[in-house]
């Protein structure tokens, strides 16, 4: 077949045509790309290569009432090495120095770390760890070992920060400065004051910032500015005072300790305002050792016992049932209630004694007969009394998980003709130790019940962004006169009643002991009792100036049960230390002391001096220092010789003398 | 005075190019154009190459760019009637080349990829199989044109046409399965062309994919034997066709982000994002990170020329005096316009990933060299028709041979 040029030039124009559909075909899909699916893609290309970074804000610092630092953010560093990235020579150059640096930091032997770290090189580990949770000195102080001074893209040098909250009083309150911690579902836990105001104070608002993927795993910032500035959080300035902290922490803990309880907790309050200056919750831990297990003082509500006895008299007496000095009959220790039987502690019993004196002794059977007599036919008059002091609501304090108060009444499941004398002495009922100091620190300030507080204000560096001020539950719980009974009854309970150990002649103190059973409902109890051992009252008796609450549970019986016992010393202790840590105050006008006889020497000298001005005195024997300053105040020229005291004057003693006239001194 | 001189200079320069000047022009500005989007792809090779010079990537491409333009210089200097001769000669040596580059066994992990020899004392690596192409499309011309009064018969054809493109083809084909279906295509094409019988080319077709699944075949049997980059192929085709954009094709993801956030304007001169992700940012796909930062305008621009690139070739071979011409412009021509369009398809993902460059847009050497060879080539011939015409009109008059542009 031949060719000619006809032949080929169509042909060309087939293949010519084939080629142009191609290329319209290419214009056709780079439309559809961009404008079909293009929306697409162009989010896709956000979600590539733009990411959203969130800066996290620093969390802001709790404070004790004096500035003291409870709960901080720092920052922590975990060092690793990519020992893929430094180049063979830097590797073998630097490995030894750098693990002779790792060996003196952290006391391992450097052939441990030449191994470990050439093992990574080998196993081509770009990730080996050298030092976690390291702090910031440490930090730059690894940061300038060999090798890893080289930086990330020679020396291999990975930092990763993280930030760590930490408490500086160590495992000290813990439990009430607490956490806001987040799991990996998302649950947020959060216990006391940290807990608390985590979010609308503590926390602050993250930053965010967009950066770019430019390759190689790296982001860079997008603009030179953040999107979203971080806001750190606010400090929050508690009302916990270390010194104070640190008394009732160690003096619990000495308590448990001895009488090897399972748990315990103290509080200690300001009267006056309710700010909360310690509180210290400690429990057993399976080892034996004692450490903030749970927030029992703000969480545990359980029947108080006999500490609740305050409460009942100060109905009776409200009420005028009784007054002090009626005589109550309490007989031989034992008395039957309804088929139930109540017994005094004391073997066969007090005997006939009057109200002030049952309560001193904590007589049962008194107060439940008081109570059965007087309210027996008509409970909610007694129930009424309790609930005006809001002894069955919660106190709502800003730590969470505050426990119910509970406080029945005639046709609750649980009530029975039983319930009213028990609740005499603090059965039947149940409050947490917070709800049971708010009470005695009503009856301390005079009747006026405040709101327990943990939290005094929340500042922004200087600037206060809220300040707390004394909430009053009740104004006056009840009348001057009830008040001023009760408050001799407490007062003489640790003079001569249950709470005479702790009686002290250089401080006063007032309050009420109690000795509950718990568990009582559970078999076997009698082989293996239990009790809760309190103690609640305030200090001094007179003008009190701290409320505080002891509860003990479950100590060993074998060494005690006691409330006096148990509880009663943490009370005494922290109330002696308040006691001797307060200064007393004693001002002194001036140190300067005015002698009269050297005072009228002087003016002699002045005297003397002023009228023989131009009259040379004997210098000899002077130190030469003096004898300058005389001699120049005659208007002599002094011209001096050697040191020390002067030997010879060159004009004689008692010679006139004029000004700008040279003496010689020798000395 | 001075003014008057380089003007003088410069017409003189002018009237030295010969052949068709709007192939010159298109040329000349796609190579101009050519550094934008190189300098743009450098910051990324610089920044992952760790190298902070991206001034080096330019001079380099500058370099690469004077040379060919040197060499198309060069060619089209040559007389074309004596490529039909160097054909013969450079047969032999092509196929010593490709020899020696495979034995050379550079590979890619663990595939084999010998494309490339280095030259020796420059330092410059060379891609053998881009070279033999052109001398073999020159080769097929040559065969063709002669052929062009006979009958042709498939038997007197195997031996001095098939064979030696078979053995060629099966040179490449280990280290580089996309230039050698583009060359077989291309050469399909060129005898078709040259008027070959349909019915032979459609059994020489069978016959090259049948080789195709041998030599799979073998090298799938033989995984150890020999070195192969069989499963890339297979994965690439794989991916092409299941037809879903799944997360493992990730360059032509990131090939149609790139277009997708260029728009009608683009980003903009070196805004492209995706450069920091897309792999061959400055050959392969380059077309993708041309549109991301023109835009459609830029990427218009670029089908544009080459189709002109097409027409005009179209051009010089309908004027080509002689059938060998004609075909030797075809033959080395159409090959440059239909590896644009395989690189602009890859892009746009109307075609499987390959490793195919743009020509003279697309940094790296060989690729430009020989792409400039090839236009030389065809600017010879376009060159001696213009000496014809000269010869008639006997005039200097430059406007009379652009009046006879169509």
């Amino acid at each position: 077949m031949a060719v000619n040029e006809k032949n080929i030039l169509n042909r060309l124009y087939f293949i010519a045509g084939c080629m142009f559909i191609f290329g319209l075909a290419v214009v056709f899909k780079l439309l559809t790309i961009q404008f079909v699916v293009g929306d697409e893609y162009r989010a896709l290309a956000e979600k590539r290569t733009v990411k959203d970074v969130v800066i996290p804000a620093n969390r802001g610092n709790v404070y004790s009432v004096k500035g003291n630092l409870l709960a901080t953010s720092i920052p922590k560093y975990d060092i690793r090495i990519d020992a893929i990235t430094p180049s063979t020579k830097t590797f073998q150059k630097f490995l030894k120095p750098l693990s002779d640096s790792l060996a003196a930091y952290s006391g391992k032997s450097s052939s441990y770390y030449q191994k470990e770290i050439k093992k990574a090189r080998a196993n081509k580990n770009r990730y080996y760890l050298l030092a976690r949770d390291i702090g910031y000195s440490d930090y730059i102080r690894l940061r300038d070992f060999p090798m890893l001074n080289l930086g990330a893209y020679k020396g291999g040098l990975i930092v990763e920060q993280t930030t760590k909250r930490e408490h500086p009083m160590g495992g000290i309150s813990m439990r009430t400065i607490g956490y806001e911690r987040e799991d990996d579902d998302g649950n947020i836990t959060r216990a006391g004051i940290d807990g608390a105001f985590g979010e609308l104070y503590l926390r602050g608002v993250d930053g965010h910032r967009l950066k770019q993927n430019i390759g190689k795993g790296q982001w860079k910032p997008i603009v030179d500015y953040n999107q979203v500035e971080p806001k750190d959080g606010y400090d929050v300035y508690t009302t916990i005072d270390v010194n104070v902290q640190d008394i009732a922490h160690h003096a619990l803990l000495e308590q448990l300790e001895l009488y090897d309880a399972e748990h315990g907790c103290v509080v200690v309050m300001e009267v006056k305002t309710g700010e909360i200056r310690a509180i210290s919750n400690l429990a057993k831990s399976p080892s034996g050792t004692y450490y903030e297990k749970r927030n029992y003082a703000v969480w545990e509500s359980h029947e108080p016992g006999s500490t609740f006895k305050l409460a009942t008299y100060m109905a009776a007496l409200e009420d005028k049932v009784v007054d002090t000095s009626t005589v109550i009959d309490t007989g031989n220790g034992v008395k039957t209630f309804y088929g139930k039987r109540v017994r005094d502690s004391r073997h066969g019993g007090y005997g006939k004694i009057s109200v002030g004196r049952a309560f001193e002794v904590s007589s049962n059977i008194a107060i439940a007969s008081i109570l059965d007599d007087a309210y027996a036919k008509n409970p909610m008059k007694f129930i009424n009394r309790l609930k005006q002091w809001g002894l069955n609501t919660k106190l709502d304090v800003s730590i969470i998980g505050e426990g119910d108060p509970v406080i029945y009444e005639p046709g609750d499941k649980d009530w029975s003709r039983n319930a009213l004398p028990s609740m005499a002495y603090g059965y039947n009922l149940r409050l947490t130790p917070l709800q049971m100091l708010t009470f005695y620190n009503a009856v301390a300030n005079d009747g006026e019940m405040v709101k327990p507080r943990f939290i005094k204000q929340v500042k922004e560096l200087d600037k206060e962004i809220k300040v707390f001020e004394k909430e009053v539950r009740r104004e006056k719980i009840c009348s001057d006169a009830t008040l001023g009974a009760v408050q001799a009854m407490l007062k003489n309970t640790v003079e001569k009643g249950t709470g005479r150990k702790l009686y002290s002649k250089y401080f006063s103190m007032a309050g009420k002991t109690g000795t509950a059973q718990t568990e009582y409902w559970m078999k076997g109890w009698k082989e293996n009792p239990r009790y809760v051992s309190s103690f609640a009252g305030y200090f001094p008796a007179e003008n009190p100036k701290y409320s505080c609450i002891v509860v003990i549970h479950k100590p060993s019986t074998k060494k005690g049960y006691y409330g006096a016992d148990v509880s009663g010393p943490v009370f005494k202790k922290i109330a002696r230390k308040i006691f001797t840590d307060t200064p007393i105050i004693d001002e002194i006008e001036s140190l300067e002391v005015n002698n009269a006889s050297v005072e009228e020497e002087f003016q002699d000298y002045y005297k003397i001096a002023n009228t023989y001005k131009t009259i040379m005195p004997n210098v000899v024997g002077l130190p030469a220092m003096d004898a300058i300053a005389l001699c120049e105040n005659l208007g002599l020229k002094v011209k001096i010789e050697g040191v020390g005291v002067v030997t010879s004057q060159s004009i004689p003693k008692g010679q006139k003398v004029k000004k700008n006239q040279t003496i010689v001194l020798a000395v | 005075m001075k003014e008057n001189t380089s003007n003088i200079n410069l017409k003189r320069f002018f009237s030295n190019l010969k052949g068709d000047r709007l192939i010159w022009a298109i040329a000349a500005l796609l190579a101009i154009f050519s550094f934008l989007p190189v300098y743009s792809a450098a910051s990324n090779l610089a920044y992952v190459g760790g190298n902070t010079n991206t001034f080096s990537f330019l001079v380099k491409h500058f370099m690469h760019l004077f040379l060919g333009f040197s060499l198309m210089y060069l060619m089209h200097k040559v007389p074309y009637r004596y490529f039909r001769g160097l054909s013969m000669v450079m047969m032999p040596l092509a196929f010593v080349l490709l020899v020696v580059t495979i034995m050379q066994g550079t590979t890619i992990e663990g595939a084999n990829a010998s494309r490339w020899i280095r030259i020796p004392f420059v330092g410059m690596s060379f891609q053998t199989s881009t070279f033999a192409s052109v001398v073999l499309m020159v080769y097929v011309a040559r065969y063709m044109s002669k052929m062009k009064d006979k009958v042709i018969s498939f038997k007197e054809s195997i031996l001095p046409l098939w064979l030696p493109v078979f053995l060629l083809l099966a040179l490449i084909l280990p280290s580089n399965f996309s230039t050698t279906a583009i060359l077989f295509v291309m050469v399909a094409m060129l005898v078709f062309l040259g008027g070959y019988p349909i019915r032979y080319l459609i059994a020489m077709l069978g016959l090259g994919v049948v080789g195709l699944v041998m030599f799979v075949l073998v090298a799938k049997a033989f995984p150890d034997a020999m070195p192969n980059r069989v499963d890339t192929w297979m994965s690439r085709v794989e991916n092409f066709s299941n037809g879903e954009d799944t997360e493992a094709d990730y360059q032509i993801e990131k090939a149609k982000i790139a277009i997708a956030s260029g728009g009608i304007k683009g980003l903009g001169p070196g805004k492209s994002m995706q450069k920091n992700f897309l792999p061959q940012s400055s050959s392969d796909f380059i077309f993708a990170i041309i549109v991301e930062e023109y835009g459609l305008i830029g990427g218009f621009f670029l089908i544009i020329m080459y189709m002109w690139l097409l027409f005009r070739i179209v051009i010089v071979a309908q004027k080509a005096d002689t059938i060998f011409g004609k075909l030797l412009v075809l033959g080395v021509g159409l090959p440059i316009v239909f590896q644009a369009m395989i690189n602009m398809a890859v892009a746009v993902e109307l075609f499987p990933v390959t490793g195919q460059t743009l020509p003279l847009i697309s940094s790296g050497g060989t690729s430009i060299w020989m792409t400039c060879l090839a236009i030389g080539i065809i600017l010879s011939v376009s060159a001696k028709r213009e000496e014809i015409k000269e010869q008639e009109v006997r005039e200097d008059n430059p406007l009379e041979i652009l009046s006879e542009a169509i």
